[in-house]
């Protein structure tokens, strides 16, 4: 335990200064914000938008967070992945938060034992107990019965459900029968109830918009009830963060037009969840762009916003698809596309030369939520949120295949009031990767699209393409090619460019469940890392299947899982040599310089 | 290499007219799927994609011995995108294509709004063609080929049942087009103009026998 802070402390001088692997040299690629920033930045404005005479955010923020390290929810998840017997926390700060830690679980799990209680968190950072807000508690019980997920007969579950909401909300026209029926009745059955996670998008005057499964319009009264608890915690000039009633964590996102709620059982901790309904909100500013969502609900409040996002379903499916097993979303970062340098910097260049036209903006290569390259105007950075949403809208959109395409685009980190007008076009029909081209000018499509031609034939000239569909077809590494045998799997972010790299996986997690349990592991590691109450430099746990280490310094985040039999310094040993090779293959797998036009 | 600018060089001097063509109308009616079925003769079954912004596809077809290259502009019918889809109908010069699904027309009333959309936005020698695609669906048909031509006529546009399922006259409705499109570009001042309603009618009558 005590060698610990001496390695680091060596590797922390080592790659000091940008030297560490992936480090940009020259500008910034992409606009770093570390997940601290975009922590604080949600919290931020939450508070500004909620409370307008509101506390102050640290204030809140530590509230919460002490809260957060005591909620039972925490200690399942520790019993369940890592045992806390072999649980050991190293800080270089305090090694004494290594006994607090143990006795805190300690005593979490006694809570545990008992029926764990309904726990309400809201912005001023108070637990609310059922005794003080006894309305609250009304409908959380309301909602915990919708969540739970035990196998009881299926009209049981609907009485409990429909009847004490529907008294006030849902239209008399929706008889008892028409619940009943099963075909008609997905939404009240035990399989979506035990849906891992769900998401609900409503308006603040809480008409529904997006629903993660089943149909909205059968699900009025639980928008209703989630309006109802947004509402009632605002009325006393507070602002409803979330609810854990036993396995089930309710998270609230509230914006100034839209209320989006995540329903999760995955163990996952607030701050992700909330980092998700982020996202999403982000999506949908990507469609309307908060302007016109402005304009919109100023006009009618109650507008159902569902007309205008006809047709994004599939887009928010994508998204929480992806956002449940890409580890780039909670690490705020980019997954680059292995390739030599050689080749990487002809492509830049080829775009950069052939697309030197007044007004545009960034100019994209991407292929499967990687980015190939990136080519920018000066001054003008991209941020990985946004990037994100590119990804996605590729990847989520089958009609881009097919045909030149020029649709508009907001990208809220850019300009979350302004569309920029994206020329969308895959390279090939025989390669996946697909060129995006974005400006500001709207009539500039057959300026652009002559751009891609000319861009074609450059790249078939210089056998770039082919690299590059050699390269997709390869896929990601392996981790054998590091050669260290102990390591199973590893994420590498490298902070300053907001960039990741990580192999492809392998045995033992090819099963889609262990790939899940792992991605869970991830999750939880980056969440006791980046945990603001008590954040921590290093950190190794021995659970039941892997060991896992976490390190976090000024230039980089390191996530690796040895087998479960690896000791410390083996562990330590490894992940130097890892940075070694990470640092000697850091012109395949990262993007170091940043073209502009 | 050489090989392909040949190539390219070859079509360039033979394309003697190119045309802008419109594909508008609700979503969902199989605006993408008649195209598909035009320019590659398949049909788009399974999951409904939704066009996302405004898709461009060419297609060179030949009238009468000219190679005319039609550049359709498959648009997407929500809502959100009508603002751009209208700053396009002021470029597309010459002709719009006018889809509409046999169930849209009476769910929303929706032909009505969108011919008004034209008319306000486009040029004025625009060419307008309605058409009633998913035709193959008898029994669900939910407007009656009666109501599309009285529409048609009251508006003075062509109209035509298509399929993108069966490809029933989906080529001759861009046939149609493109033929009017040639002819107006050709026609001298004195000369009577191209009827696309008559062709159409006559085109159809001619099917009608040989079938």
């Amino acid at each position: 335990m005590a060698e610990e802070p001496v390695v680091s402390s060596a590797n922390d001088d080592e790659f000091k200064q940008g030297s560490e692997p992936g480090a940009c040299r020259n500008s910034m690629l992409i606009a770093t914000d570390s997940y601290e920033d975009i922590a604080q930045y949600l919290k931020a404005d939450v508070c500004q938008s909620d409370v307008p005479n509101g506390k102050s955010t640290s204030v809140v923020g530590d509230a919460d967070d002490a809260s957060e390290t005591s909620t039972p929810d925490q200690t399942v998840k520790c019993q369940n992945r890592v045992d806390p017997e072999e649980t050991s926390v190293c800080s270089e700060q305090c090694t004494q938060y290594d006994r607090q830690e143990v006795s805190s679980d300690d005593s979490a799990v006694g809570d545990n034992s008992e029926e764990t209680a309904t726990t309400a968190v809201t912005e001023t950072g108070q637990n609310s107990p059922k005794e003080t807000l006894p309305d609250i508690s009304c409908i959380n019980r309301q909602l915990s019965s919708l969540s739970a997920s035990d196998g009881s007969p299926h009209s049981v579950d609907t009485d409990q459900v429909c009847q004490p909401a529907s008294s006030d909300v849902t239209e008399p026209s929706v008889t008892a029968e028409e619940y009943l029926s099963p075909e008609l009745d997905y939404v009240h059955s035990a399989q979506w109830k035990n849906q891992d996670k769900h998401i609900f998008i409503l308006s603040k005057a809480g008409k529904p918009i997006y629903c993660r499964y089943g149909d909205e319009d059968r699900l009025v009264t639980l928008f209703g009830v989630m309006q109802a608890l947004v509402s009632f915690i605002q009325s006393s000039k507070d602002s409803i963060r979330y609810i854990v009633a036993g396995d089930h964590k309710f998270v609230f996102l509230v914006r100034e037009h839209l209320i989006l709620v995540a329903i999760a059982q995955t163990k996952e901790s607030s701050t992700h969840l909330l980092l998700q309904l982020t996202y999403i909100y982000n999506q949908v500013l990507s469609i309307l762009t908060l302007s016109q969502l402005g304009r919109i609900f100023n006009m009618l409040h109650n507008y159902d916003l569902r007309r205008l996002l006809s047709g994004t379903e599939k887009t928010f499916d994508n998204l929480l698809n992806v956002m449940n097993q890409d580890p780039s979303f909670f690490l705020c970062a980019v997954r680059c596309l292995p390739l030599e340098t050689s080749v990487r910097d002809t492509v830049a260049q080829s775009i950069a030369q052939n697309a030197k036209v007044k007004d545009l903006v960034y100019a994209i290569l991407i292929t499967n939520h990687q980015l190939i390259t990136l080519v920018r105007m000066k001054h003008y950075f991209l941020h990985p949120l946004d990037l994100h949403l590119i990804f996605n809208l590729v990847s989520a959109t089958e009609s881009f295949k097919a045909a030149e395409s020029w649709t508009p685009i907001c990208l809220p980190k850019f300009d979350s009031n302004g569309y920029l007008h994206a020329y969308i076009s895959y390279l090939d029909e025989s390669c996946d990767a697909c060129l995006l081209l974005l400006t500001v000018d709207k009539d500039l499509f057959f300026t652009l699209s002559d751009c891609k031609r000319k861009i074609m034939e450059k790249l078939t000239k210089h056998h770039s393409l082919k690299a590059i569909c050699e390269s997709i077809r390869r896929g990601n590494y392996c981790i054998s090619e590091a050669g260290i045998p102990e390591l199973r799997h590893f994420l590498y972010k490298s902070r300053s460019t907001a960039q990741f790299t990580s192999p492809k996986f392998e045995v033992p997690y090819t099963a889609e469940e262990d790939r899940q349990r792992l991605f869970r592991l991830y999750q939880h590691l980056h969440y006791r890392i980046h945990c603001n109450s008590r954040p921590l430099k290093i950190m190794f746990t021995v659970g039941e299947y892997e060991t896992l280490l976490g390190w976090v310094t000024s230039g980089f985040e390191l996530y690796a899982v040895f087998g479960p039999l690896v000791t410390k310094p083996l562990a330590i040993n490894s992940i130097n040599k890892l940075l070694k090779w990470i640092k000697k293959e850091e012109d395949r797998l990262f993007i170091l310089n940043s073209p502009t036009f | 290499m050489s090989n392909i600018s040949v190539l390219k060089s070859f079509f360039q001097i033979n394309i003697t007219f190119i045309f802008q063509v419109m594909l508008i109308g609700d979503s969902g009616v199989g605006k993408t799927c008649l195209l598909v079925r035009f320019k590659d003769n398949a049909f788009l079954s399974g999951s409904f994609i939704s066009t996302v912004g405004i898709d461009f596809r060419n297609k060179v077809v030949n009238v009468d011995g000219t190679k005319v290259k039609l550049q359709i502009w498959d648009t997407a019918g929500q809502e959100r995108f009508r603002s751009i889809t209208r700053a396009y109908y002021r470029d597309a010069e010459d002709y719009h294509s006018k889809h509409t699904d046999t169930c849209s027309i009476i769910k929303h009333s929706l032909p009505l709004a969108w011919l008004a959309e034209i008319n306000e936005y486009a040029q004025d020698n625009v060419v307008i063609m309605l058409l009633g695609n998913k035709a193959d669906m008898n029994s669900d048909r939910i407007v009656r080929r009666e109501d599309g031509e009285r529409l048609a006529r009251e508006y003075n546009v062509a109209f035509m049942e298509t399929s993108a399922k069966t490809g029933m006259n989906v080529e001759l409705a861009f046939m149609a087009i493109a033929r009017d499109l040639k002819s107006r570009k050709l026609r001298k001042a004195n000369e009577p103009s191209f009827n696309v309603a008559e062709y159409v009618n006559q085109e159809k009558q001619r099917g009608g026998c040989c079938s």
